[in-house]
Formats: C-alpha cells, structure tokens, sequence
C-alpha cells in the first residue's frame, strides 16, 4: 500500500513537471537522426554523406554556452595535427599567382537539384579566401569574417618554418584552434595539398601583393 | 628611448587602425545607401495580388479556391495567421509552416499532387511559383502583427529544441553550421555581404518578419523554405528538401527566437 502510495506520488510528480511550460524543450537524439535523414529527400547516398559529422565537427557543434572541456580541446587538436598531409615534393611554397586566382576563386562543391551546381568537369575547387579575408590591401571586395591578412609574410617573414606554420594552418585550421570558423580546407579534400602551396605563396612571398603596401 | 621616438611610435599605432576604420565605416555606408536604394522601390507587391487571384480562383482537378484552407485560425481566416506559424496541426499531425501548411491545403482542397507541388515550389527563369505568390498574399494579412508562434505543444516544442541543435551543427566539405555565418556576427561580411547576427533580437526579428521578400539578384520574390535552401547550397550540402521536417524545425527555433518582431511583408532583399 505504501508503495503504491510513493510511486502515485511520482507520476503525479512526472506529470506537473511534463506539463511545466519553463522545462527548456527536448528532442530525443532518435528524432534528430530521423530528422536528418529526411533532410535531403533527392540526395545520392554519395551527397548525403556529406551531411555526416566526423567526431571532430561532432565536438565543435555544441552550443556557444558549452566550450569545448580541455579533453575535448586536446583531441580535436590531436586528430587535426594527424590529418594533415604534405605534397610529394615537400615544397610547401608554391606560386603566389596561382595562389591569387585562388584566392579569388569561389567555385566549388555546390550541389543543385537534377545534378546541377558546380559540376564543370575537371574544374578544380577555388580556395576563397576573400569570401572572409582581406588580403592584397587594394582588394576591396573582401570579406571581414576572418582576421585580415595583409602583410602577413611581412610581418613573419618567408621561412621555411612559416611556410609549413601557414601550410598547416590552410590545411586544418583546428590544428592550432580547434572548432575554429575556418574550413579544414585540406584535411576535408576542399583543396589539394598542391594548391595549399600556391596559397602558402600568397601569403608568405615578398613579390606576393599581400605584402605590398 | 628619446621620447619623441616615443612619441612617433604611439601617433603611428594609433593613426594606422584609425585609417582602417574610417575605410571600413565607408564601405559600410556605402552598402547601406545601396540597400536603401533597393527597398525604396520593392516589385514584391505584385506577388501579393497575384497571390490574392490564386488563393480565391477555383484550380486544380477538383477545381476548388483555398477558401477553406486552416492556416490555423480556422478555414478562410487569414488574419494574423502567418503570426503564429510554425504550429501544431492536428489534422496532419505536423509541426508546419505556412508554406508546409499552403501545400497541404493545396493537395487536400484543389487535388494537385504534392510532389508537382514541391518540384515547382521555387520559380526559376522560365517558371513562374504560385507558391510565391500565395505566400506572398498570404503573410502580407499579418501585416503590422508581431511574431507569435505557439509553443505550447509537445511537438512544437521538439521541433524547438531540433531547430537549436541544427543551428550549432557542423558538417559538410566546409566544416559549416548557421552559426558560421549568424551567430555574434555584428558588423560582419562574406566579401560585401553583411550577415545578420541570429543573437541579435532586433536583427533576427527583422530578418523573419521580412520574408517572403523580393530579391533582387533573383528578380523574383523567395519565401524562407528558399532561404533556407540558398543556405544549404552555400554550405556545400546536398539540395534541401522543401518543407521537410529540417527545415521547418529551423523555421521553428528562429521565428520563436524573432517572437515580436513586426511583420512587414515582402520584405526587400539583395
């Protein structure tokens, strides 16, 4: 009887609190996933792996009111550092003219319905920089959400130790900050490691206009 | 150190990012007389009457107007309707917004199929939308109304906390989430494209009271399912489904966050 009269208690309990309007909103992680895959309805199973997190990006997508706890910083940063990947050659500094272009260059990965989008066969991704960086300083049309670059190879000087710091940075920024905004532009396959070295360029060469005044 | 070293070191810290500044004020300013520009002179209006002849012209294999069609505050009520959308329906069992909601009325009262109805939602240069339109028209009678959408329901308030959870999440080749772009991005720009801060109350309200809204790269009027599609593409994801569960979860989260924003549709955008 005295059990009874508990567990009453407690579902009366469990319904004040269910219908209790300041209870943030939840969603079970089943809805979620049943959310996603409904998300791309004329998707090849190919695109909408895309879609798919990895544990890194896993890690990064939580609310701006829960960092990251130090383990978490640490294997983001590790498995970053891991991901990145040198050019055969082993010549991290490229063109500073290719590197321009691509700078310059947005195209890349957009994917239309009945197979439209970038698709221009043998066309390869740009890097964008100037979607959210401030380059060449006479470069106008630059975004502002990344930090601005000019002058970056002045003011750190064209090393071989700056050109793999800047290589790696271009290949997986969260190497160095993790869940940072800036694409893992190599680590993702978004650019080749021989383009990466175009961009080192770029940024790092005297005759490059990123360090022209 | 002499001091006037000194002191020709301070004035030049000072005088660069002062000059920084004042480029980037201008290029600010320049890009609001510009968007001022636009607004003054906004074509959407067309879109709204011609929603107002779709929504009362019979149509479709069981020629029937919309009339009848709940958007909430009952069959044919369109006052202040679009201002408490996304809701609960039961009839559907669905959270929907009013696009959701327009596309159910259409299959259920006029008979057309849903999946010509999905396929033809956004127009292109060689098709028009009734969609639109009919969004147009139909947002356009809440009018001066604040943002008020339910959420007192179970399923709204799971498709809340949905919405909260995509906002944040990262994926696809550029690593993106919303929050690349609209979250504490005051002053902030994709190349000369500034990009509404979605923490900002003021900034997210007059981002969802405003749509559907004439775009002007488009020439022709976009409803938020599209926006949300222009979205997806931008972060290199595969085509977003229209009105799927995904996106109305989305829809759901950032009009709750806009609630009493002043609807003032269409809204003119870029």
């Amino acid at each position: 009887m005295k059990i009874m009269h508990r567990s009453s208690a407690m579902f009366l309990a469990a319904l004040l609190l269910g219908s209790c309007a300041t209870q943030p909103p939840t969603v079970s992680a089943g809805r979620i996933e049943a959310i996603l895959a409904g998300a791309y309805p004329d998707a090849t199973a190919e695109q909408k792996r895309r879609s798919v997190q990895d544990d890194a990006q896993k890690l990064c997508s939580k609310a701006v009111a829960q960092p990251l706890n130090p383990e978490e910083a640490v294997k983001v940063v590790e498995s970053s550092r891991a991901s990145i990947k040198y050019p055969a050659s082993d010549k991290l500094s490229g063109d500073w003219k290719i590197g321009e272009k691509l700078a310059q260059d947005g195209y890349g990965l957009r994917l239309l319905p009945g197979g439209g989008g970038d698709v221009i066969p043998n066309r390869a991704n740009g890097a964008n920089c100037y979607a959210c960086h401030t380059l060449d300083p006479k470069e106008v049309n630059a975004g502002n959400l990344g930090v601005n670059l000019s002058g970056f190879g002045l003011a750190r000087g064209n090393t071989p130790e700056t050109q793999k710091y800047a290589y790696d940075k271009v290949y997986n920024a969260w190497a160095f900050f993790p869940c940072s905004q800036m694409p893992r532009m190599g680590a993702n396959g978004f650019l080749t490691p021989e383009q990466i070295t175009h961009v080192v360029a770029f940024l790092l060469d005297p005759a490059s206009p990123v360090n022209k005044k | 150190m002499h001091s006037t070293t000194r002191i020709a070191l301070v004035t030049a810290l000072v005088a660069i990012p002062a000059s920084l500044f004042a480029q980037a004020g201008r290029i600010d300013e320049e890009l609001a007389k510009g968007r001022a520009m636009l607004a003054a002179d906004n074509p959407g209006e067309l879109w709204e009457l011609k929603g107002s002849k779709l929504f009362y012209e019979k149509r479709g294999p069981k020629n029937a107007s919309l009339e009848q069609c709940d958007l909430g505050q009952g069959p044919g009520r369109l006052e202040g309707a679009f201002a408490q959308l996304p809701r609960y329906f039961a009839d559907t069992g669905r959270v929907q917004d009013m696009e959701s909601r327009l596309l159910s009325c259409m299959v259920e009262l006029q008979g057309f199929q849903e999946a010509d109805l999905k396929k033809n939602a956004f127009s292109t240069l060689s098709r028009n939308s009734d969609m639109e339109a009919l969004a147009t028209f139909v947002a356009a009678k809440s009018n001066g109304m604040k943002l008020a959408a339910p959420l007192a329901h179970e399923k709204e308030r799971e498709m809340y906390a949905a919405g909260e959870k995509i906002f944040f999440r990262r994926n696809g080749p550029m690593d993106f989430a919303c929050t690349t772009c609209h979250d504490d991005t005051a002053g902030k720009r994709i190349r000369l494209q500034d990009l509404p801060n979605m923490n900002d109350p003021k900034e997210i309200q007059g981002v969802m009271s405003t749509w559907p809204a004439y775009r002007g790269t488009q020439s022709t009027v976009r409803t938020m399912q599209h926006r949300l599609f222009d979205c997806n593409w931008q972060m290199r994801l595969p085509p977003l489904g229209y009105v799927s569960d995904f996106s109305i979860a989305l829809t759901t989260y950032l009009t709750q966050k806009a609630a009493g924003g002043m609807i003032e549709v269409p809204g003119s955008k870029r």
